[in-house]
């Protein structure tokens, strides 16, 4: 009793810590007409508000859980420039912002009673490295499941599912989707599951890969390809952002996100698979959503996948 | 068992990219590089002024910078060229100010009295450097060149984050289905470390051949 009384005063004391984080920043980076921001920020909090805290006997001895615990600190390897997903904000470098962001730090609540995350921006080239070699404890990071990458490391979930989406130029009336794409110049994300996903759908397509994101709405714009495909969610929200960009079409491909983790570490998984469950009973995984992917499309919030229902997790 | 091998076709053909590209763009430096260091020995003031500027400026900017400048920066400009010729030209531009320091160290272990010396004889300026000067600087700096060369190939590999297909990029692909970058990225290391111990041992045998015994 006493002890769980303690522990929601820790947990208590970190998010009043956390607002009082929050606000700071809000009130050092505002400028007029800043009030957005504040808003978001504002927002951004509620995601956090009575995040579920595992139970101490869930935390077994000598597991990871424990392991991260007396660190006190989750150490996550999620993107820096993915707008909406894990988006470090340029005038505030301590907050990273988006859908992986987010359930990262409900995560590390999860397990510490504070969202305390160390990021390691990965290279996406080195995921399974940064996890072999105990670089970082997961990775938040669009980690698309697939039973070859499967056999290297360990999935929970899945937490999310997207799929792939074609975007042009606002001017472009000839694309409709990506059976228009053969024969035609397609930019893609190095190191995105687009990579295979295109020449698969569209064999006599001629792909060039561009190591960011912003890189390939670039070349996009400027007409070194006709089409880019890449993630709906992130071509939702850059479109959202730039008018000269549209997304055509409906996803043509699913791309069902996992959480990276050390291979083998069994306990660690089931733990994980809890917490997504618990979160998204709780709402906070709903919550997560609505305040960042679900900014930029209207649908209602998307049913979370089913744990362990895509081969690979 | 090692994906590179699975794929060996898409490797054999982004490593030729990768070799074309550093042959090219080293015969290209060399040429320019020279071409700068006589700009810089010249007696023309703003042709000294204009070779030191060029030199501080491509050595002092990252080759990354200047690739995304060119892939992104020049269409805006209106000027769209394709993108591995985009980056043979800028890899030309960034290795000829490292090629044209190692030349003019030559260049300054030629004795000025020889220079004075073929001026006396009635040479022309273009005939001293071309005839006495430069043929000695040369001899002199095969191996500090052969660096440059060597650096040189290992930077095609910043080429992949612009979009051409070379070793690195293909790999990369590769990588991005197996999930085995530790093996997939050795492997490349050494088909690297490959390139780099062919120039080196192929300026040590030029080296030997022309060196200047003083």
């Amino acid at each position: 009793m006493i002890r769980i009384t303690r522990r929601k005063a820790v947990a208590g004391a970190a998010l009043a810590a956390a607002a009082l984080a929050l606000a700071a920043c809000s009130s050092t980076t505002s400028l007029p007409g800043d009030e957005n921001d504040a808003d978001a920020a504002a927002e951004t909090s509620s995601v956090f508000a009575d995040a579920p805290v595992a139970a101490d006997d869930l935390i077994l001895p000598g597991s990871t859980m424990e392991r991260i615990r007396e660190r006190g600190t989750l150490v996550v390897a999620e993107a820096l420039d993915a707008p909406l997903l894990s988006q470090q904000n340029p005038t505030d470098p301590d907050s990273v912002e988006g859908f992986d962001a987010d359930l990262a730090k409900l995560l590390a609540i999860y397990i510490l009673g504070e969202p305390n995350v160390e990021i390691v921006p990965p290279a996406t080239e080195t995921r399974e490295a940064m996890l072999q070699n105990d670089t970082v404890d997961v990775v938040f990071n669009t980690y698309t499941i697939t039973p070859e990458r499967a056999e290297q490391v360990s999935f929970a979930g899945p937490y999310f599912e997207s799929g792939l989406a074609v975007a042009v130029k606002s001017d472009n009336d000839e694309i409709k989707g990506i059976e228009d794409l053969d024969g035609k110049e397609v930019i893609v994300g190095a190191n995105t599951p687009a990579v295979t996903a295109v020449p698969e759908q569209a064999p006599t397509a001629n792909v060039t890969a561009f190591a960011t994101d912003p890189a390939a709405v670039q070349a996009l714009l400027q007409g070194r390809g006709d089409a880019y495909v890449q993630d709906y969610t992130l071509l939702a929200s850059n479109a959202a952002n730039d008018s000269a960009l549209k997304v055509v079409g409906t996803p043509f491909t699913k791309e069902p996100y996992g959480i990276g983790l050390k291979h083998g570490d069994d306990e660690f998984k089931s733990f994980i698979n809890d917490w997504l469950l618990e979160i998204q009973e709780s709402g906070h995984w709903a919550e997560a959503w609505k305040t960042t992917l679900g900014t930029v499309t209207d649908s209602d919030v998307p049913t979370a996948p089913e744990i362990g229902s895509v081969p690979g997790s | 068992m090692n994906p590179l091998i699975d794929n060996l076709g898409l490797v054999l053909e982004a490593l030729g990219t990768t070799l074309m590209m550093a042959v090219i763009a080293g015969v290209g430096s060399i040429l320019l590089g020279v071409l700068v260091t006589v700009a810089r020995v010249s007696p023309i003031r703003a042709l000294r002024v204009a070779a030191f500027g060029y030199v501080q400026f491509f050595v002092n900017v990252p080759l990354l910078a200047l690739l995304l400048l060119a892939v992104f920066a020049l269409p805006d400009a209106g000027l769209m060229l394709p993108l591995t010729p985009t980056a043979i030209i800028v890899l030309i531009v960034y290795e000829a100010a490292y090629v044209s320091e190692a030349v003019r160290s030559g260049v300054n272990t030629v004795a000025v009295g020889q220079l004075e010396a073929s001026r006396a004889l009635g040479l022309t300026l273009a005939q001293s450097l071309r005839l006495v000067v430069l043929p000695q600087a040369l001899r002199a700096v095969v191996q500090p060149i052969g660096n440059v060369m060597i650096a040189l190939a290992m930077n095609t590999a910043l080429a992949a984050a612009v979009g051409v297909v070379e070793l690195t990029a293909a790999v990369n692909k590769i990588n991005l289905v197996a999930a085995q970058p530790i093996l997939i990225f050795s492997s490349a290391g050494i088909i690297y470390m490959g390139i780099a111990l062919a120039i080196g041992l192929a300026a040590g045998r030029v080296e030997r051949k022309v060196a200047i015994v003083r």
